[in-house]
């Protein structure tokens, strides 16, 4: 597929809040713009102004928070890998109604109860029953109740 | 005279039919000849209700034999006048609600893939580079459909599965991506929007979200076998729920229910695959009526 600029501001996107995230904590403060360009934009080949947008385009999305200092913003992420996937989890199922939202995306699984998990099991010892050689479960990873 | 059947086709599909076929559980074993007989139930609710607007003013032309009409508006006018209108708003309704209902999709979808592009970590599971891996515990899985489509796993996800587990679960969001089951639900989601309050069966949609699950679920079990999907939807299920996460029930047990479907069961003691070729044929039958109906108007 062709690099569109949405693509190319996208891995630009990735790669600032990569360096923000990295910084941290030798700048606690955050980074300049001109910081910024100098980790990402120039090995890139990207104009300093392009930086300047993409952060400013990222602070409006609530990924990066900006501090002016003097006449210039100092930047820092708006929280950590985590706790903005955490966020972009939870808003997602949060932004739309229920129809909608699972029109949108189609989950491998709709939340389920502690009730529901004995159902569950019940169904499967039925099926392992019928099928007794594929039913143990490879070793290494929880074990089978 | 074929308005009123045509009518009448339109009001028994729209209403009491969606909410008996929720109700014939069996069905659910021929999952992808079920789906097909809601469509048709759908489609042909609409066709019947647009049809009875040229089924009109082939009513009225015949009643009063030949006759100009023009700028007369009498008995016959006005029974055109009510079809069309009726028709027409029928279909304005659905036309905007279309339009409302995959705009706001495919708005949520971008939103939400630019950000899991952003966010996610740089491995990619099973060398797939639709697959993006986020930095979360709790073991979800799902996939964003379109033209830049993406299966999103959580590291809990991974953790939780082993291989073949996992690959079940790859198995499954992508089958949905391929078959474009987001196409299928996004009609019914439409069709579902579109009808006024009273009309709107919430068990046929949830069906029909059940059928499309276990279309996925089946191409998972061709890959990775039945008792392995199985297992992997009872880990999925069985993860503890973080707190302060959405949680959206009055789904029930509707896992343990995709468990026992993987496996084909007869339905009502005949083998499913010939159920389905009754089900397909009655689904055809279905959309032919209106067309019949219209056909035989203006014979």
């Amino acid at each position: 597929m062709p690099p569109t600029l949405r693509n190319r501001l996208g891995d630009l996107e990735r790669a600032v809040l990569e360096c923000l995230w990295a910084s941290a904590e030798t700048h606690p403060d955050g980074l300049t713009v001109r910081q910024v360009h100098d980790t990402v934009g120039v090995e890139r080949g990207i104009a300093y102004t392009t930086v300047m947008t993409v952060l400013d385009r990222m602070a409006k999305k609530d990924l990066v928070r900006r501090e002016r200092e003097g006449r210039a913003w100092r930047y820092r992420p708006a929280a950590s890998r985590e706790a903005l996937t955490s966020e972009a989890l939870h808003q997602t199922l949060g932004e739309l109604s229920g129809g909608n939202r699972r029109s949108a995306l189609l989950h491998f699984l709709e939340e389920s109860t502690p009730e529901d998990l004995d159902a569950l099991k019940a169904a499967l010892a039925q099926l392992e029953a019928a099928h007794p050689t594929e039913a143990s479960r490879p070793p290494g990873r929880t074990p089978r109740t | 005279m074929y308005i009123a059947p045509l009518i009448v086709l339109a009001v028994l599909l729209a209403w009491p039919a969606p909410r008996l076929m929720a109700e014939f559980t069996a069905f659910r074993r021929a999952p992808r000849a079920a789906l097909t007989v809601w469509q048709a139930t759908a489609v042909t609710a609409l066709l019947a209700a647009l049809a009875s607007a040229p089924a009109a003013v082939i009513h009225v032309r015949r009643e009063s034999g030949i006759i100009e009409h023009a700028g007369a508006f009498d008995d016959g006018g006005l029974v055109i006048v009510l079809a069309f209108l009726v028709s027409g708003v029928i279909l304005a309704r659905l036309l905007s609600c279309a339009h409302r209902v995959g705009r706001n999709i495919r708005a949520v979808r971008r939103r939400h893939r630019e950000l899991v592009d952003i966010l996610a970590l740089d491995a990619l599971p099973g060398g797939d580079r639709q697959v993006r891996l986020l930095a979360h515990a709790t073991p979800t899985a799902y996939c964003l459909p379109g033209m830049k489509r993406r299966v999103v796993l959580t590291q809990g996800t991974i953790d939780r599965l082993s291989e073949p587990e996992l690959d079940a679960v790859l198995t499954h969001e992508r089958a949905h991506l391929i078959a474009r089951h987001d196409l299928l639900l996004e009609f019914f989601t439409v069709v579902h929007e579109a009808v006024p309050a009273v009309v709107r069966s919430d068990a046929s949609l949830r069906e029909v979200r059940l059928l499309i699950e276990v279309l996925a679920d089946r191409a998972a079990v061709r890959r990775a076998g039945a008792v392995t999907t199985a297992q992997a939807i009872v880990q999925m299920a069985g993860s503890p729920t973080p707190a302060g996460s959405m949680a959206i029930r009055e789904e029930g047990s509707i896992a343990a229910v995709r468990i026992g479907l993987l496996e084909r069961h007869p339905i009502a003691g005949v083998d499913p695959r010939i159920a389905s070729i009754a089900m397909y044929a009655f689904a055809a039958t279905l959309v032919l009526a209106p067309v019949l109906l219209l056909v035989a108007a203006f014979a």
